[in-house]
């Protein structure tokens, strides 16, 4: 019997090898964890008195949003002792993503922040993560199902609303003229603050012309280069981003009409570059914070590991309007 | 008698010449080792080592193993193939668009996909080849071409794939390509990029292409002179990296449930590099597929072990780099017959 059974072995185990062999791989793996899929049950959780690594991967930190978001998380972890916070950077490829993830899963991370480069790519990673108990929080971008502990994030169409409400109350309250300059065609954050916006403007203030910019601050510049030759009389230009609105500001200065126009961005990013300091030179008249999520993120990470309670499902973000008048106060707060 | 120290240098010529076509592997182990030695560890065992991480590597690395196979061929003859990452991603989105879109069967969605990778590749062959435009040229057109064709294709959008019988849904077979084999262990990408390596090693190895292959990468006049079919040769390697650069494009899609325009950006950059550390030289007519496929698993281990220590990306970027100048370097010294 008991030659029998190492006989077995002994043909698995070259079959085993033979694999090995096969795949080019110069030493195969000394254990094998490889885990069914369990049900997500949530992590033994130790209190205080625990030490927790938290794996956080970003989409693509060479866009500043982005960066401020590693920023806000790594200031917040700070002061939670108990914390370890490793940060992993997909530069825009979803697939380098994927490897991310799987490789801070080989790390054995206690929980995992992720901000999807897109939805669908991510999913499955995602989920494998949760199905092995380990907290997974999501930022800014979603991904599909409900495979995750906790989706952290700002409402782009709420944030649209506001914008038009502002234009339609505050500074074109008898109509006028604008402009709008979307964000990349295509990308849900441009549309939803389109769309918004559209909501709540009313039939009082005309738009002249439409232009897109992809976020970025040269095509802005370029669209309404073009727009202001084409049309004598321009109130308000509302930018789906800073960048796009300080591009704006940049053409309307080079026409000699940066006075007679107001802009309005979203983001109002709290770092020398961003929105709120825009506001508070007197570029930009208004802007609308689009929040990172970074400091909740790691509250609420606090509230599952080291307080062990539960966290709500979905955490929406509020918006905050800048203008002259709290600008630089806001910043000193953000940065303080 | 004379002859004999003749001999005796020529002998020992060759065991250098040896001893440099497996730089890369050599390069692997030492890679491997240090991984080893710099992998963090949980209650004693190595984190690199588990199988699951092992695996992950060869999964990560099988979408630039394949393309840079195709790559060596291309390279073998003294080109350079710009558009793989392009066609990968017209390739990703092909299959996503077939497959949801046009509600096709998987068969006919990759044979379609197959076909335009191939196609493609063999006009820029041709238009390389009959034209005597440089290959740099044409692959660089190759890949605006590709891309614009995949933001057409997809109507600019990334195209997601959802599984089911339903209209709109893909086969649930396609989603082989995410899963893993044997007892859930064995990624189904790393088992294509093996069995794919092992082919084209075969096919170097033994058929009388592969001479052809070696004849114009090493002199084009004098293989045209002997009777070789140059421009046949170098049609058929771009079409191989074209038909390659499409299978990876649908393990893309495969692998991310999605097809989107902008996927593969960059990739040709890490094929080729895959391709030079593995001792291909750029110049053509020396090198092979075992070196790339070394050489990707070379970059694969790299990429792991420094994810795995948490060190910064940009910092990672500095150091993949120092590592491709140093394979580059080391092939400076080898000896030339």
């Amino acid at each position: 019997m008991n030659r029998l059974g190492k006989g077995t072995s002994d043909v698995k185990r070259s079959i085993a090898a033979t694999a090995c062999l096969m795949l080019a791989v110069t030493a195969c793996g000394t254990t094998s964890q490889n885990s069914g899929k369990g049900p997500a049950t949530p992590a033994k959780c130790e209190g205080p008195g625990g030490k927790y690594v938290i794996g956080m991967s970003q989409a693509n930190v060479a866009e500043p949003y982005r960066q401020r978001m590693d920023d806000d998380i790594r200031s917040a972890a700070a002061k939670v002792p108990q914390f370890e916070v490793k940060f992993a950077d997909a530069a825009q490829d979803n697939a380098k993503q994927v490897s991310d993830v799987e490789n801070f899963l080989t790390q054995q991370i206690n929980l995992l922040i992720i901000s999807p480069n897109e939805a669908t790519p991510l999913t499955a990673v995602v989920k494998k993560a949760y199905d092995k108990g380990i907290p997974v929080l999501v930022l800014d971008r979603k991904v599909d199902g409900d495979a995750y502990t906790s989706f952290i994030g700002a409402d782009n169409r709420d944030i649209g609303r506001q914008a038009g409400k502002y234009v339609a109350e505050k500074l074109l309250p008898n109509g006028g003229k604008l402009v709008e300059l979307k964000g990349l065609p295509g990308s849900t954050p441009a549309q939803e603050r389109s769309e918004g916006f559209h909501e709540t403007l009313g039939s009082k203030v005309q738009i002249v012309a439409t232009g897109v910019g992809d976020w970025l601050r040269e095509k802005g510049q370029q669209q309404l280069d073009a727009i202001l030759k084409a049309n004598a009389e321009v109130d308000v230009v509302y930018s789906h981003n800073d960048p796009m609105a300080e591009g704006a500001y940049l053409a309307a200065k080079a026409a000699g009409r940066e006075s007679k126009i107001k802009f309005i961005g979203i983001d109002a990013l709290p770092i020398p570059s961003g929105g709120v300091k825009a506001v508070e030179q007197g570029r930009i008249s208004a802007t609308f914070t689009y929040p990172t999520g970074g400091k909740e993120a790691i509250a609420a990470a606090k509230t599952l590991l080291v307080d062990c309670k539960q966290v709500e499902k979905k955490q929406t973000l509020p918006t905050q309007l800048i203008t002259k008048e709290n600008a630089e106060r806001v910043y000193r707060e953000a940065n303080g | 008698m004379s002859l004999q120290p003749d001999v005796r240098a020529k002998r020992k010529v060759d065991w250098r010449e040896t001893l440099f076509s497996f730089q890369s592997f050599f390069g692997l182990i030492a890679v491997f080792v240090a991984a080893i030695v710099f992998s963090p560890r949980r209650n004693g065992e190595i984190l690199f080592l588990t199988s699951d991480n092992l695996f992950n590597v060869v999964r990560a690395v099988s979408e630039i193993g394949i393309i840079a196979i195709g790559m060596t061929f291309v390279i073998l003859v003294g080109g350079i193939d710009l558009s793989v990452g392009a066609v990968l991603g017209l390739s990703a989105v092909g299959s996503a668009v077939l497959l949801v879109h046009d509600d096709l069967g998987v068969v006919p969605a990759v044979l379609i996909v197959l076909a335009v990778g191939l196609v493609f590749g063999l006009l820029q062959g041709m238009a390389s080849a009959l034209f005597g435009i440089q290959a740099f040229i044409v692959t660089l057109a190759g890949l605006q071409i590709a891309r614009g064709l995949a933001r057409i294709w997809s109507d600019g959008q990334g195209v997601a794939i959802a599984y089911g019988d339903g209209p709109n849904e893909a086969p649930v077979t396609f989603s082989l390509l995410g899963e893993r084999t044997f007892g859930g262990v064995v990624p189904i990408p790393a088992l294509i990029f093996a069995g794919l390596a092992v082919l084209a090693i075969l096919f170097l190895r033994t058929s009388a292409f592969s001479r052809h292959l070696y004849a114009v990468g090493g002199n084009e006049k004098a293989a045209r002179l002997s009777g070789v079919p140059v421009n046949r040769v170098k049609i058929i390697v771009f079409g191989i990296s074209g038909l390659l650069a499409a299978l990876a494009g649908i393990v893309h899609a495969g692998q991310l449930n999605q097809g989107s325009p902008n996927d593969g950006a960059g990739y040709e950059l890490d094929a080729i590099a895959a391709v030079v550390i593995g001792g291909t030289a750029l110049t053509g007519g020396r090198g092979s597929v075992v070196g790339t496929v070394t050489g990707a698993l070379l970059l694969g281990v790299l990429n792991n072990i420094l994810a795995l220590n948490n060190i910064d990306a940009n910092v990672q970027l500095l150091i993949k780099g120092l590592v491709i100048v140093a394979a580059a370097a080391l092939q400076r010294l080898r000896p030339t017959s």
